[in-house]
């Protein structure tokens, strides 16, 4: 350095100071000079002139000035090209709580954490033992292995407005999967979705709450489908009554062999279908003796068929009487009330289309079928697999109804985003944590960034929707800032999602 | 319905740079340049950045202004003003290097210097300087606590009393090692102070291909821009590609929105109503700048104004 002062004594070099101005320079002010207001247009005036030259002087002073600190106020450090970290040498200052990493016993600093530091006064940097100047930081620091310019220029910008910045690494995000498996913030989320749903529904019928489970339980779905690679069928069901008339369909289909379940005393027949092997009870055969009645008069059963008792098991017959005893044998009595409504079940039961329904779902579907009939819900256009979108005697919200009734659903930022193609062009470079956490952060329990950085430039390309899903499902709930970088100026953008809102109100 | 929303009457005026004085204040700039000193560059991470106060100053007095990156050394905690380095724009790269004005040192360089025994030497001088120093600073430091005692006892005590005291702090006096002022270099000191080597290289800046037709484009815009006495920097915020000053940044508000389009591109209509309603909200004039063929360029004005 000095030598070539010495050899080269025409060039001024005045960026190197004397001690004398070292010492001087411990009082010097910190005050940023105030800049006046500018002028619109050049007019040669001496004025105007003399302003300009003042500015730029003050200028060139602001710029000129080098950074001189107490040695004491100095941390220590050496940089180590091989593995482009910088290690600590003396114990590292307040910065340490928000910056650097231990290992093997040692503190160190990541180069664009040394690189501020050193820009900050607050560190210096030795390599071969000689102080590096922050030229040489710049130079050695940033490259495209470590962080590039316009990276540190984003990372600089943000620390010195106060926010602690950490590089991201996706490899210590969890894992969709994981995410999908122990998911305490999207988790919470979806739940107190589900319960405010829930509140907001008047007086449900018991219909209602079902239409409304299901539709929240496929909110979460969406919400989550990003998580979503483990189900390849997409959960975009019918609504629940589409599906509920698509069972009703299959089972009607198999209707033709028109069996009741209403039973014939015909024990013959019974035997016969037992010996068939059907692994289906066929309860239309199978006899159950009414012992309790009172027309019941033979005193015993008679044994049953030996075909259908294993090898050499011989039962005789049953007497009743003791049987007889054991059970309540007085007669029911019942008030009119009950007896106009057993009599009813009578009815149905002399019903000719009931005693045609072989299970209670048959039978519900022809309640369904005879109540729709009564409210206006022609049979003609719930029986096929293609059905009305709404139930008109379905009580509905307003707003529950035109979503309902919408073609297109909206879609979020996350939907689809887990099966696209990771990209190499764009890549999450911060997380950056909120100043006012810096009292109480902790490098090893960072909590939840504030924001996800991505730097880019106005040079390069506007992110298409891939890019900013795939960021978007990268990042999580956190949402994704991008850092374009125009030479000296740094403007931040972000993409929310955003739902619109429907003015109906329930 | 939309249309009566849209500006009654957009103004274009045409205007020729084909007036030959400005022509004439290029050619001497040009001139001047030639025998102003060359700049020393140092590449990071492949942006030409400029360190050296002195190069700064070159750089801004032949009207290239640059954008400051990094932290300001007297308040480095904030973003208001910033402080060297200082980042060149591709444009006012390239113009440097066609005169021929640009030097470049690697880092790489600089490790084979620092080898062996030159390295072990360095060290050395650089450990006596420090030693240097602080026996400078503490005799200042000495000389600073005694101007202050005197400050402070000549009314009080009588002269044997302060007599006394200064001798003892002659005898005691020791600046402690962590209170010697140290300098954090800014610019890394070494061949861009050597005027031969300078000249060596002169000729060695390696012009960096940017093929693309629209930086091309951009250059001619700049150069004639320039030429004609204007500032420019970087139009991002505004949405164009220069802002154009009509003197320095630091004293005048940019006129200009410049956006560079050559000749035979066609505009989409939507586009120049955005970046002049853009520009009339700003309070600037969006100007469409195109290298014609004969290396003129043609502008374009675009004005907000209203059908009287």
């Amino acid at each position: 350095m000095a030598d070539q002062k010495k050899t080269d004594p025409d060039v001024k070099f005045c960026e190197i100071l004397s001690p004398s101005e070292l010492f001087a320079a411990r009082s010097r002010s910190h005050k940023i000079p105030v800049r006046g207001q500018k002028d619109f247009f050049p007019s040669d005036s001496d004025e105007q002139r003399q302003r300009l030259e003042q500015s730029l002087n003050e200028h060139w002073s602001l710029i000129s000035e080098e950074r001189v600190e107490r040695l004491g106020n100095l941390v220590k450090a050496t940089w180590i090209p091989s593995e482009e970290i910088v290690e600590l040498q003396s114990p590292a200052g307040k910065f340490w709580q928000t910056m650097g990493f231990s290992a093997r016993g040692k503190q160190y600093l990541l180069p664009e954490e040394a690189l501020y530091l050193m820009e900050c006064g607050n560190l210096q940097v030795f390599y071969k033992d000689l102080p590096l100047p922050i030229q040489d930081g710049y130079e050695r620091f940033l490259t495209s292995n470590t962080i590039g310019l316009q990276q540190y220029q984003v990372f600089g910008h943000l620390k010195r407005l106060g926010y602690v910045v950490h590089r991201f690494d996706p490899s210590s995000e969890p894992s969709p999967y994981s995410r999908q498996l122990n998911l305490p913030q999207s988790r919470d989320r979806a739940g107190r979705q589900l319960k405010r749903k829930r509140s907001t529904s008047p007086s449900p019928s018991s219909s209602y709450i079902k239409a409304k489970e299901s539709t929240t339980d496929r909110m979460e779905e969406e919400s989550h489908e990003g998580e979503d690679r483990k189900h390849p069928e997409p959960h975009l069901t019918a609504s629940p009554e589409a599906s509920e008339v698509q069972t009703a369909t299959t089972s009607s289909a198999d209707e033709d062999g028109g069996r009741t379940w209403w039973m014939t005393d015909d024990l013959g027949e019974s035997s016969q279908s037992l010996t068939s092997g059907s692994s289906c009870w066929d309860f239309s055969s199978i006899h159950f003796p009414d012992l309790g009645s009172s027309e019941c008069h033979s005193s015993c059963l008679a044994c049953p068929d030996p075909s259908l008792l294993p090898g050499a098991l011989g039962v005789g017959v049953c007497d009743l009487a003791p049987w007889r005893q054991r059970i309540n044998l007085r007669k029911v009595k019942m008030s009119p009330k009950e007896h106009k409504r057993d009599e009813d079940n009578w009815n149905i039961n002399k019903d000719k289309e009931v005693r045609q329904c072989r299970n209670w779902a048959e039978y519900q579907q022809l309640m369904a079928r005879r109540q729709g009939r009564r409210k206006g819900r022609p049979a003609h256009l719930w029986n096929r697999e293609v059905t009305p979108l709404h139930d008109p005697t379905q009580p509905v919200p307003t707003g529950e109804l035109l979503d309902k009734i919408s073609v297109i659903k909206s879609s979020n930022l996350l939907e689809g985003a887990s099966r696209l193609e990771g990209s190499d062009d764009w890549r999450i470079c911060f997380n950056v944590y909120q100043p006012d956490t810096v009292a109480d952060f902790k490098k090893s329990n960072p909590g939840k960034p504030y924001s996800r950085m991505c730097v880019c430039s106005f040079e390069g390309p506007v992110p298409d929707l891939r890019v900013i899903k795939l960021l978007a499902f990268q990042s999580g709930d956190i949402p994704v800032v991008f850092a374009v970088v125009d030479h000296g100026d740094i403007s931040f953008y972000t993409f929310k999602d955003f739902q619109l809102p429907t003015d109906v109100y329930p | 319905q939309i249309w009566t929303r849209l500006p009654p009457k957009t103004k274009f005026s045409l205007k020729h740079s084909s007036d030959s004085s400005c022509e004439n204040t290029r050619v001497t700039q040009e001139e001047d340049w030639s025998s102003s000193p060359v700049v020393g560059v140092g590449l990071c991470d492949s942006a030409p950045l400029l360190w050296r106060v002195q190069d700064l100053r070159t750089v801004r007095s032949r009207g290239l202004v640059g954008a400051l990156l990094g932290s300001l050394a007297r308040t480095p905690r904030q973003n208001g003003r910033l402080g060297r380095p200082l980042l060149l724009l591709p444009e006012e790269e390239r113009l440097l290097s066609e005169c021929h004005a640009l030097t470049c040192r690697s880092p790489g360089e600089l490790t084979s210097r620092s080898a062996g025994a030159e390295l072990t030497q360095q060290v050395e001088q650089y450990e006596e300087e420090q030693q240097r120093s602080y026996e400078e600073q503490s005799v200042l430091a000495l000389e600073d606590r005694k101007s202050a005692l005197l400050r402070a006892m000549t009314s009080s005590h009588t002269d044997e009393a302060l007599r006394g005291r200064l001798e003892a702090f002659d005898q005691d006096f020791t600046l402690p090692r962590s209170a010697l002022a140290v300098q954090l270099s800014t610019a890394r000191a070494g061949l861009t102070y050597c005027s031969e080597a300078r000249a060596f290289l002169q000729a060695n800046w390696p012009i960096r291909a940017r093929n693309d037709r629209h930086s091309d484009v951009k250059y001619q815009v700049f150069r004639d821009l320039r030429g004609r006495g204007f500032y420019l920097t970087s139009a991002g915020k505004f949405g164009g590609d220069f802002l154009v000053y009509p003197g320095d940044p630091l004293r005048f508000h940019a006129h200009f929105i410049a956006i560079c389009q050559s000749l035979d591109q066609p505009v989409c209509l939507l586009d120049v109503l955005t970046v002049a309603r853009l520009g009339s909200n700003v309070k600037k004039t969006v100007l469409l700048c195109s290298p014609g063929t004969d290396g003129e360029v043609v502008y374009t004005s675009l004005q907000w104004s209203g059908m009287v």
